[in-house]
């Protein structure tokens, strides 16, 4: 995968590799220092549990980070999250008297189908009519928000097909389905970026825009599938959502896209495209998610959570920084 | 060392300045004094070690060892801001206008003259400063102008200007003329002369040693960090010049060896853009190299955009051995076997923060493709396949762009252009800010490509790089085709009679 | 003088009433602090239903204020330019709505206030529920189930807002009276299910088998706790679980089992009765036309002029459930 060679002029082999894997070994010194700190960290209950909840996180951070990779950002995908999610919660509710209960499948089909039509509307205006992706998606952060409340009538939708429910708490053998499919969604994720050429043209437009067109790219459509792929996510994480929460909350997603940006910018993606890893994005994900965690655990008063969650993330740029500052 | 014969005051000295970076010896105790009324060239190819003196002069760079003085006074600078209040200001190789401010308001930004009370701009003073300053190095331009509405060549105006309102005693300049025409190189020159005469010494970087020759009175040669000599351009010629920058011998610097026919090969017809160019028509045959000659600003990189799709022409039609073809986006050309180095590597060639292999293999990636996924060992393949044809030199495939050198950069562009296989080669300005080893591989990369039956269309605005690669030579003037001249009638005084 | 002025300006206002009355309609303004969750839904739809408003005395509008201060200041504005006869107001928090209450007052607009306080003593009237006193009834069953000892967890509103303050000042007040009751982790999730849910999977990692009832200061978070134990692998039933409000998700909860009280907060009173209080004040003799006054006969109507009414709580438990339920679906029937 196209991780970055090191730059001549660093110092020795090993701190090349200390420098390389940052953000595992940051992930490790927490771990270990939680897990002094209380016996129930490392059980593996609390570890499904941390896996459990970094789920939803972890889908819109994947669709942030083929985002933020061509350089744009998405600020809707909290609204796409709830408004699929409220889609889904319609077509399996018995107590949603609009729409009748249907095949929990199709539900989910047409739940996700949902955010993935709103992440397109996002594509086509930002690649046909070039309106930025930050007012763009700031728009839509706030017309899918409507649409949620539109929809449900501001009304959480409750008295969900139990089938459906299994989605979200129900297990994979030993995994939560939650879990897997994150995993499964990561892997798959992964693959694209790395193992086709739409990945590597992802890069590329963050990269270089104009040399990405000029060497014959259709700029337009990778940036327009991002976004798809964002909604796409979204959706899919608002009907995890829904289904662990047994109902399709409008509220749902409020803010969820701090989290995501956090999570890819700790991951060492630059903002500015280009530049950075999905494996980055996990690690990021994990870490938002073992430090929440270890938190509640410790109770340690939420306040501390946020200001810690916030010195991460500008520590993870500032070191960045240095680093392309070196390199001159 | 002091060869120069002058016998001026010394106002800067730089006494065996040492650098490392992390294991690369970039400079090996280089040592250089520059005299008042000099105009002092700095000359090796790239990676020479000319750009890491000069930023150690800046204060960019800390030296590991060695001294500087100024007027005397042993000096060394944490930061350019100290350098600046020292008396020594850079012209940058890239200009760095703040497109939305006026002409005044850059020369002067972050140094305006306020009004009583320090509260605001005093702007009737800081354009009456502006255009104090322009006077003096007879530039008409408006200090009310907003930088966005100037050309090229009037920002790099702007940007000696600015560098002289410092009022130093030191000037740099890094590829001045770069960016810039012919007939503002005349200014410019006309501006050294100026300078000089005002006792300012002057250090002058340039890969164009034609240029050293008009306006540097003393050259010193930099070879792999080493010093290798001082000495006055009257007494050196150009060959002599360049065998002291590279070890080799250069037997000429062109290399031509295609013979072009008389099979067309790519005809365009009154292809014209609004704004842009006017209708213009050419053919180029198979085996030909055709030149295109011209001012900057008269069209030429324009055209080629048009002729590549990367912007969309207002009508005329392309045709491709007679039959006629659609080149919308850059993808259709690409299709039809035409590629497209561009004027500007670092804005539109490379992505720089992207690997070596990434940019290589950028447009022929959809040939690896296997089912939905990438085969990778033939892309890499191909990869090390384009390193070692144009001998990139580059420590791994997975280094960055970024990292390497402005030859080699060039050299990855072509590298990706090859594995595309084209037919048909659009090059603007292949050699900018190259090194003249570098320029003489790029040279024979598109001779040998055209005499495999293939064609080159190549922009530049250096006069004898035309002549010496074109078979025949078209001059562009004021967005319109001005001329044709054949390669037997070729000289630099009739092109530049066509071009102004 | 100045009594001079002040009794023609009351003779003035009294017979503008008394013309009001003669035949024109009532304009009256619902404030809502956000139309967004299903209290405040249901609050509306119950004005919309209010009898007066069905048959044509009063020409009611909903506000939706968008859960920002600033919004309600200028719908205030609004509707005192426009010569609104009353405003129904519900402040988004304690603090935050005085400024509005004076410009209405300003315009001589009567203000009753529904569910939320409001901290300015222009207030018209007040019909509301007092959050101390549900805090201390939930507090109480969790305790009560859990046969007086034992340990809970507490799961907050946004800190600051006076329903947390209120609630948790009656959560403390119950718990203080069992000194083998232990609190065992007590903080916020900002009234939200899915952080309601992945606080108490960390408390069930942290605190095993040791937490025996959950107090959440809403039913939503009640919920998220209660699909966190359930998540864990446990059983609902051995845990003490309550919320307030009585959401309709909630009731359904208590339907199943799943959680043991909700207390509900009655919109339909709180809205309705603010509507009389307001009409009282516009209509000369006016009798109260809402059900409200017949279902608490411990809130008296007196006249319609007290300055506080205070809407009991209805706690919601497997016995009641099934009829406050199908209340429920009435009143959300479309």
């Amino acid at each position: 995968m196209p991780e970055e060679a090191s730059a001549p002029g660093k110092p020795g082999k090993f701190w090349t590799i200390v420098w390389e894997l940052r953000i595992a070994i940051a992930l490790i010194i927490i771990c270990f220092a939680l897990s002094l700190a209380t016996p129930y960290f490392m059980r593996e209950r609390n570890l499904i549990n941390v896996l459990r909840q970094v789920s939803v996180n972890g889908l819109l951070s994947i669709g942030m980070t083929f985002v933020i990779l061509t350089g744009g950002i998405d600020l809707s995908v909290g609204s796409m999250l709830a408004f699929g999610g409220v889609v889904t919660a319609s077509f399996v509710s018995n107590a949603f008297k609009d729409i009748p209960s249907i095949n929990p499948f199709l539900a989910i089909f047409l739940g996700l189908a949902a955010g993935t039509l709103l992440g397109a509307i996002n594509g086509v205006v930002i690649s046909k009519v070039k309106v930025t992706p930050f007012i763009m998606t700031l728009g839509m952060l706030s017309i899918a928000r409507g649409m949620t409340y539109i929809y449900s009538n501001g009304m959480p939708i409750t008295d969900l097909d139990k089938t459906f429910l299994q989605v979200g708490q129900g297990y994979a053998s030993f995994l939560p389905i939650p879990v897997a499919i994150f995993l499964v969604a990561f892997l798959i994720a992964w693959v694209v970026l790395y193992r086709t050429k739409f990945g590597r043209y992802v890069y590329a437009v963050g990269g270089n825009a104009r040399s990405a067109r000029i060497s014959g790219i259709n700029v337009g459509f990778i940036v327009f599938m991002v976004y798809v792929i964002s909604g796409f996510l979204c959706a899919l994480a608002g009907t995890l959502l829904t289904a662990r929460t047994s109902a399709g909350l409008p509220q749902a997603g409020m803010s969820y896209e701090l989290d995501a940006i956090a999570a890819v910018v700790i991951g060492g993606t630059s903002m500015t495209g280009g530049k950075g890893s999905l494996i980055g994005t996990l690690l990021g994900v994990l870490l938002i998610g073992f430090i929440n965690n270890g938190l509640d655990l410790l109770s340690v008063s939420s306040y501390y959570q946020q200001v810690c969650k916030g010195m991460i993330i500008v520590g993870a740029v500032m070191l960045d920084y240095f680093q392309s500052d070196s390199d001159r | 060392m002091t060869a120069t014969g002058t016998d001026q005051e010394i106002i800067l000295r730089m006494v065996n300045v040492d650098k490392r970076f992390h294991g690369v010896h970039a400079l090996k105790g280089v040592s250089i004094e520059l005299r008042r009324g000099e105009v002092h060239a700095i000359c090796g190819e790239n990676g020479a070690g000319k750009s890491t003196l000069m930023k150690i002069l800046m204060g960019v760079y800390a030296a590991d060892s060695g001294d500087m003085q100024l007027n005397g006074h042993p000096v060394r600078f944490q930061s350019p801001r100290q350098a600046l209040d020292a008396g020594i200001a850079i012209i940058e190789q890239e200009l760095t206008p703040i497109p939305d401010m006026t002409v005044a308001e850059n020369i002067f930004l972050g140094r305006e003259p306020m009004t009583a009370g320090g509260l605001f701009v005093n702007y009737r003073s800081l354009n009456r400063m502006a255009q104090d300053v322009l006077a003096r190095i007879k530039v008409r331009i408006e200090p009310t102008r907003k930088m966005k509405t100037l050309s090229v060549a009037e920002v790099q105006l702007v940007e000696i200007a600015k560098a002289l309102s410092y009022d130093s005693d030191v000037l740099i300049m890094d590829e001045p003329t770069s960016a810039i025409g012919e007939r503002e190189t005349d200014v410019l020159f006309d501006i050294i002369r100026t300078l000089k005469t005002q006792g300012k010494g002057i250090f002058y970087i340039s890969h164009r040693l034609k240029e050293i020759f008009r306006v540097a009175d003393v050259v010193t040669i930099l070879r792999d960090g080493e010093y290798i000599a001082t000495k006055p351009t009257s007494g050196l010629d150009q060959d002599a010049l360049v065998n002291l920058m590279i070890s080799r011998k250069l037997e000429g610097q062109y290399v031509k060896e295609n013979t072009p026919t008389d099979v067309p090969f790519l005809t365009v017809r009154n292809l014209r853009r609004r704004g842009k160019h006017e209708a213009v028509s050419l053919v180029l045959h198979r085996g030909e190299i055709l030149g295109i000659y011209g001012l900057v600003g008269a069209g030429r990189s324009e055209f080629l955009e048009s002729l590549f799709g990367v912007a969309r022409p207002d009508g005329g039609e392309v045709l491709l051995e007679g039959k006629p073809v659609a080149h919308r986006t850059p993808y259709d050309s690409i299709r039809n076997g035409v590629a497209f180095v561009t004027e500007d590597r670092k804005n539109s060639g490379l992505a720089l923060i992207l690997s070596v292999k990434d940019n290589t293999t950028l447009t022929s990636i959809r040939k690896y493709h296997r089912g939905p996924f990438v085969n990778r060992r033939r892309e890499m393949r191909d990869v090390l396949r384009a390193i070692d044809f144009f001998g990139i030199k580059t420590p791994s495939e997975r280094q960055l762009v970024r990292n390497l050198s402005g030859g080699n950069q060039q050299k990855v562009v072509l590298g990706r252009w090859l594995l595309a296989q084209p037919s048909i080669l659009l090059m603007d300005e292949p050699t900018r800010g190259i090194d003249v080893g570098a320029k003489r591989e790029i040279y024979k990369f598109m001779s040998d490509f055209a005499n495999e039956g293939n064609g080159v269309i190549m922009v530049s605005s250096e006069l004898p790089e035309v002549i010496g690669m074109s078979d025949r030579i078209l001059v562009f003037k004021d967005g319109r085709l001005n001329g044709e001249v054949s390669r037997a009638e070729a000289s630099e005084e009739l092109l530049m009679q066509i071009a102004t | 003088m100045r009594k001079t002025v002040l009794f023609l300006a009351a003779l003035l206002l009294v017979l503008s009433a008394g013309f009001a009355q003669a035949g024109q309609k009532y304009r009256i303004g619902g404030a809502t602090y956000g139309l967004v969750g299903e209290y405040m839904k249901l609050w509306a739809t119950a004005l919309e239903r209010h009898p007066a408003v069905v048959q044509g005395l009063v020409d009611l509008t909903i506000f939706d204020g968008r859960y920002d201060a600033s919004v309600q200041q200028s719908q205030f504005e609004t509707m005192s330019s426009q010569g609104y006869d009353a405003i129904l107001f519900v402040p988004i928090d304690i603090e935050a709505g005085a400024a509005a209450v004076a410009t209405a007052h300003a315009n001589d607009v009567i203000v009753v206030g529904s569910n939320t306080r409001v901290n300015s003593d222009l207030l018209t009237a007040y019909i509301g529920s007092n959050d101390v006193i549900s805090g201390y009834m939930e507090a109480k069953a969790v305790i009560a189930k859990m046969g007086g000892k034992g340990n809970v967890v507490i799961i907050e509103g946004p800190i600051g807002q006076s329903a947390q303050i209120e609630r948790r000042e009656g959560n403390l007040k119950a718990i203080a009276e069992y000194p083998e009751v232990k609190v065992l982790e007590m903080r916020t999730a900002n009234w939200s299910r899915a952080e309601a849910l992945a606080l108490m999977e960390n408390w069930l990692t942290a605190h095993p088998g040791q937490i025996d009832g959950v107090i959440g200061q809403n039913d939503e978070m009640a919920l998220g706790a209660v699909q966190a134990i359930k998540a864990a692998g446990l059983d609902v039933k051995d845990f003490a679980v309550a919320g307030i409000d009585g959401v309709s998700d909630a009731i359904m909860a208590v339907k199943n089992g799943e959680m043991d009280l909700s207390i509900l907060q009655d919109a339909v009173s709180q809205a309705q009765g603010a509507l009389d209080i307001a009409l009282g004040y516009l209509v000369k003799d006016y009798q109260p036309m809402s059900d409200c006054w017949k279902d608490y006969p411990e809130m008296k109507w007196n006249g319609g002029k007290d300055k506080n009414y205070d809407v009991p709580w209805t706690p919601i438990t497997k016995d009641n459930a099934d009829e406050q339920w199908a209340k429920r679906q009435d009143l959300t029937a479309r």
